[in-house]
């Protein structure tokens, strides 16, 4: 209670102002980041899981054996089956292999299936279904109907069954399983697939079990089934489904990482200060309590009282706070792309709480340690110093803090030590500059004139301190430029990676003879395709001579299925070399034979070293190449690109299809239905929904981001307004004797502008420095991006520096001039 | 007796070697009775107070304080008797700006756990004539006013012995000597052991012993001897 009075009365009298709202900050952002982080990751699965269409897929060879589908609802899940597989279908003569789906009751379970009876249509013709096909139905995609000459209401027929055709699938949630599904979708209702006799023993049937519910019941649901999959099934992951979504995202998750990192390192700053200048404003208190009779184990319980309250109050406010700013975040975000974002679970307030809790203990606790050491004796002889905690154990509580903070954060040790290393070497290396721009600092002011003299005096008087604000400065500053420029150069490489006039459409199969007439289509139609690729489908079914068996299918996606293979002179720049040479270079090691180049993590799926012998089947007809030179790929290109690529010549003999991607501008979408009635073997993959999704998905991360730069900002902004008032009494006595003495209004604010201004420019300066240096380890580890140096810093630093810190001291120390300097000096006594 | 002290001896290391600050100072004061510290600046007066009030320890010699054994406690130890016995009046008041003074005054009644401390804090500032300024704070007071409230807050706690160290050092001579009266009044009345440093003669006088220091010795001890010695004179300090 009494500690709650004492905390009470030290807010009143402004003291523990800026404590309190460092803390108060610290927690807030970290919650607002951490809450919207999780909430952002929480959309995103989700959104994943529509790619998925339920939260959690089984698939296998064979169909789903009935003792298994009485379990989810013994946990609680919802289900769903569906069964996919290439078929022809017929319309009188006309005939094409068709990629079918027979689906049951209550699919999807996640996503949402749109459907039209308007071909290739857009816009409000789109309908959202809950429903599947009736019985008797197919639903089929547009492309179908001008390759076999149908329109709605006729009748398509599928193997033994006939079937009228009633909508159209514009999108399936699950639709984006990359080029495996060759085909235009016809769509049935399961119960009907008996009736159609296509499936005999040995068909190749990809069937599916959708599962959805709650996380913790699907975590159960799957401990069950795990040891029970056994060779014939498999739990389908996100990653195959997604298609390389990911990675843009990871890297705004990442910046959303960092720059909550930041906000609590800002803000910890902060609280020091604030928690240094608490205790040299406590120093008097405690001795006085002291001399009362008050012992050193009750002086130190009072203060760890009232911090601990502090903390609390931090720890609810700041939750508040953050979830007022995070939804704020949300809000905003909602209101520019029209995401409806799923709400988060209790972790990002835990873990804004406890920063609160470990930036106190940190931060705040030991420039308070020693308060209870003050000598009573004190009240007596002002004059008798006070043993701070040793700087070196402070340190190594401040190493501390970080470390777990950034620990706590970013659950990335890696990362962490990283972010530690740089700072502290930017600490050790900056304090070495500062003292010599110091030195430096005081040549210029000797020749100066009186301004400058006396404002450069002023930093040179007080070295230790003089040192440490511009560090606290420099550190400020840094880190926010380092988040400034990672999240200018994180949105202009989204924009540059989707460009407006990124590929949405993946043309293939295209005839040897279609090529010219292809290109001719789509030259009149102004649009201008990338290279024409030849691709040939075949599987593996050797890999050093030993047959592939059904034991080892599970082990890759690429033994599961038929592959898409070319051959390339060159590879695009979308293709890194990791290993071996590429074909100018490369020696067979037997003489004549083929080499294929193979993407880095199929290989190691596979278990392919170079040098390994691959035997392909193409068509019945077998092709053995070696092993040459190992690739990573950039899916998020939206350009061809393949697992397996073949030395030039290698494919001859297997009269290859061609593909292509291009750019169908939106309302020109017409143009597939041509393209398809002229050359009705050609297969059209539309990506332009997922390509917009991805720019939703990337605005919304954007604008989340812009948003947290901002709160982050606030927190440097305190850290610079904490750190000016630290150093206020001193100066404001200097001052207020300088006025004493006659100095005009003009010296006076012209040597504390000059002074700061000058302070803010040397932290400038090593701001930049410590941020591109930092920024080149971020870029490089974090960000994957390339790492140049950052012209602009170097006179953008420096200036603002000067300008707003400059600034800021002199709003702090206006009152020096506007206050007579007997009020000035008597309050400074009091 | 309030306060025996024999042979305190104050000793430090500085730079240039050794100092002695209290050199084999040696007096008794009766309870109720009250002694003036006087003497130039630097001759040991507030290293003295602060040894008697148990602020600090001696180097060698021993000191009680009532029943306490001041010598033997450590400052834990030396923090409970002040606590118990213990009240201080500071040259520069040693108000907390951050306070009303209202506030400063209850500041040791609550640390304590003392009963009712809002109703005898109003008490003692309605007692030095401060009832009209209870939520002034101390930059919102004069100098005088401010020493009142640290002499209210003082005598609230209703100790047994009242240290002042230099009283009337920060104010004029009119407002100090309005000082002076309200702390002998409230020393009268509350039957307070009174021991004040300063080098102010118009105050030393007021007090029934004045002992002189020079140079860290006890030079001179005037004032009416009544039934019990207040100065044992030490054998090197008696001249």
């Amino acid at each position: 209670m009494l500690a709650w009075r004492l905390l009470w009365r030290n807010w009143r009298s402004g003291e523990v102002r800026i404590l309190a709202s460092a803390l108060l900050l610290a927690v807030a952002v970290v919650t607002a980041v951490a809450v919207f982080a999780e909430r952002m990751e929480r959309s995103l699965t989700r959104e994943s899981n529509s790619y998925l269409a339920a939260d959690r897929v089984v698939e296998g060879r064979l169909p789903i054996p009935d003792e298994w589908l009485i379990e989810p609802e013994r946990f609680l899940l919802r289900q769903a089956q569906l069964a996919e597989f290439s078929s022809m279908v017929f319309a009188g003569d006309e005939m094409v292999l068709a990629s079918l789906k027979a689906v049951d009751e209550g699919y999807p379970l996640r996503g949402e299936l749109e459907i039209s009876t308007t071909p290739f249509a857009t816009g409000s013709d789109v309908v959202i279904t809950r429903a599947i096909p009736a019985r008797g139905e197919a639903w089929v995609d547009s492309r179908l109907l001008p390759q076999l000459g149908l329109s709605l209401g006729d009748q398509l027929q599928v193997g033994e069954l006939t079937l009228t055709i009633r909508q159209l699938v514009i999108r399936e949630p699950d639709g984006n399983r990359g080029f495996s599904v060759m085909g235009p979708r016809v769509m049935i209702n399961l119960a009907d697939l008996p009736a159609t006799e296509v499936i005999q023993p040995g068909s190749r049937v990809n069937y599916r079990w959708l599962l959805a519910g709650e996380e913790r019941d699907l975590n159960r649901f799957t401990e069950w089934l795990a040891p029970q999959l056994g060779a014939h099934y498999r739990p389908l992951t996100l990653k195959e489904a997604q298609q390389g979504l990911g990675e843009a995202l990871n890297r705004g998750g990442s910046f959303l990482m960092l720059a909550g990192m930041i906000g609590v390192l800002l803000a910890g700053v902060a609280i020091a200060i604030a928690a240094r200048q608490f205790a040299e404003r406590h120093i008097d208190q405690v001795a006085l309590m002291k001399s009362l009779g008050v012992s050193a184990s009750k002086v130190r319980w009072l203060y760890s009282a009232q911090l601990l309250l502090l903390a609390l109050i931090a720890a609810i406010g700041g939750c508040l706070l953050g979830e007022l700013f995070q939804r704020l975040i949300a809000l905003t975000i909602a209101s520019l792309v029209r995401v409806e974002l799923v709400s988060a679970g209790p972790y990002g307030y835990l873990v804004g709480a406890a920063t609160g809790l470990l930036c106190l203990l940190c931060f705040a606790l030991p420039p308070l340690w020693h308060l209870p050491r003050v000598s009573p004796l004190k009240v007596l002889r002002r004059e008798l110093t006070v043993k701070a905690v040793d700087l070196w154990a402070r340190g190594l509580l401040g190493v501390v803090a970080v470390v777990g903070l950034i620990g706590l954060y970013s659950r990335d040790l890696k990362l962490t030590l990283a972010v530690v290393a740089g700072l502290l070497a930017v600490l050790v290396v900056g304090g070495g500059c500062a003292w010599l721009l110091l030195r430096l600092g005081r040549g210029i002011g000797r020749s100066a004139g009186s301004v400058w003299r006396l404002a450069l005096a002023n930093l040179e008087r007080q070295p230790q301190q003089s040192i440490t604000q511009m560090l606290v400065f420099g550190a400020a500053l840094m880190l926010l430029m380092v988040l400034f420029t990672v999240r200018t150069s994180l949105i202009e490489q989204w924009r540059l990676q989707l460009p407006a006039d990124a590929a949405n459409h993946f043309l293939l199969n295209i005839a040897p003879h279609e090529v010219e007439p292809v290109k001719a289509l789509l030259a009149e139609r102004g649009i201008s395709a990338n290279s024409l690729y030849p691709m040939v489908l075949g599987r593996i079914v050797a890999i050093n001579g030993a047959p592939i068996t059904e034991e080892m299918r599970p082990k890759s996606n690429a033994l599961r299925r038929e592959l898409n293979l070319s051959w390339a002179e060159r590879f695009g720049d979308d293709n890194k070399l990791v290993s071996g040479d590429w074909w100018d270079r490369w020696q067979s090691r037997q003489a004549g034979s083929h080499g294929v180049s193979v993407e880095q993590e199929t290989a190691a799926e596979l278990g392919l070293q170079l040098g390994d012998r691959l035997t392909f089947s193409l068509g019945g007809l077998e092709l053995e190449a070696e092993v040459a030179s190992l690739r990573t790929l950039d899916w998020n290109s939206m350009r061809p690109n393949f697992y397996f690529l073949f030395s030039p010549g290698a494919l001859d003999g297997f009269s290859p299809n061609y593909m292509t991607s291009i750019h169908v501008p939106a309302g020109g979408k017409l143009l597939i239905n041509d393209l398809l009635r002229s050359h009705p073997t050609l297969v059209v993959i539309e990506i332009d929904r997922i390509i917009e999704r991805i720019r939703t998905i990337v605005d919304q991360v954007g604008k989340g981001i812009e948003l947290v730069l901002w709160l982050v900002l606030v927190g440097g902004v305190l850290v610079l307004v904490a750190a000016v008032n630290a150093s206020m009494a001193a100066r404001m006595q200097d001052s207020g004797i300088l006025r004493a003495l006659g100095s005009g209004r003009r010296l006076i604010l012209g040597s504390i502008g000059l002074e700061f201004a000058a302070l803010g420019l040397f932290a400038g300066l090593l701001a930049v420095f410590g941020a591109e240096a930092l920024l080149l380890g971020l870029q490089q580890l974090v960000f994957e991006q390339q790492a140049s140096p950052h012209w602009w810093l170097w006179v953008a630093g420096p200036v603002g520096g000067a300008l707003f810190i400059g600034m800021l001291g002199l709003i702090a120390c206006r009152r020096v001039v506007t206050v007579s300097p007997w009020v000035v000096l008597r309050d400074l006594q009091g | 007796m309030m306060i025996v002290a024999h042979q305190l001896a104050k000793r430090v290391t500085t730079a240039e070697g050794p100092l002695t600050i209290l050199d084999e100072v040696s007096l008794e004061v009766a309870a109720g009775d009250s002694l003036a510290i006087v003497g130039a600046s630097g001759s040991g007066k507030s290293t003295l107070l602060g040894i008697l009030a148990g602020l600090d320890g001696a180097s060698s010699g021993t000191i009680r304080l009532a029943q306490h054994e001041l010598s033997a406690l450590d400052e834990e130890g030396r923090a409970r008797v002040r606590a118990e016995l213990v009240g201080f009046v500071f040259q520069s008041f040693q108000l907390l700006p951050g306070l009303t003074a209202l506030e400063n005054v209850m500041m040791p009644l609550e640390l304590h756990g003392k009963p009712e401390p809002r109703a005898r804090a109003e008490s003692y500032l309605q007692r030095v004539g401060l009832s009209h300024r209870l939520h002034h704070y101390p930059r919102q007071l004069s100098g005088g006013e401010q020493q009142r409230v640290a002499i209210a807050r003082a005598f609230a706690s209703e100790p047994k012995v009242l240290f002042a160290d230099e009283p009337t050092g920060n104010l004029d001579s009119a407002t100090g000597a309005r000082i002076i009266e309200l702390l002998f009044e409230l020393n009268a009345a509350q039957g307070t052991t009174l021991i004040l440093v300063t080098h102010e003669a118009r105050l030393a006088q007021r007090c029934r012993r004045q002992l002189t220091l020079e140079a860290g010795q006890v030079v001179g001890l005037t004032g009416a001897p009544v039934g019990e010695p207040v100065y044992l004179a030490p054998a090197a300090g008696a001249r």
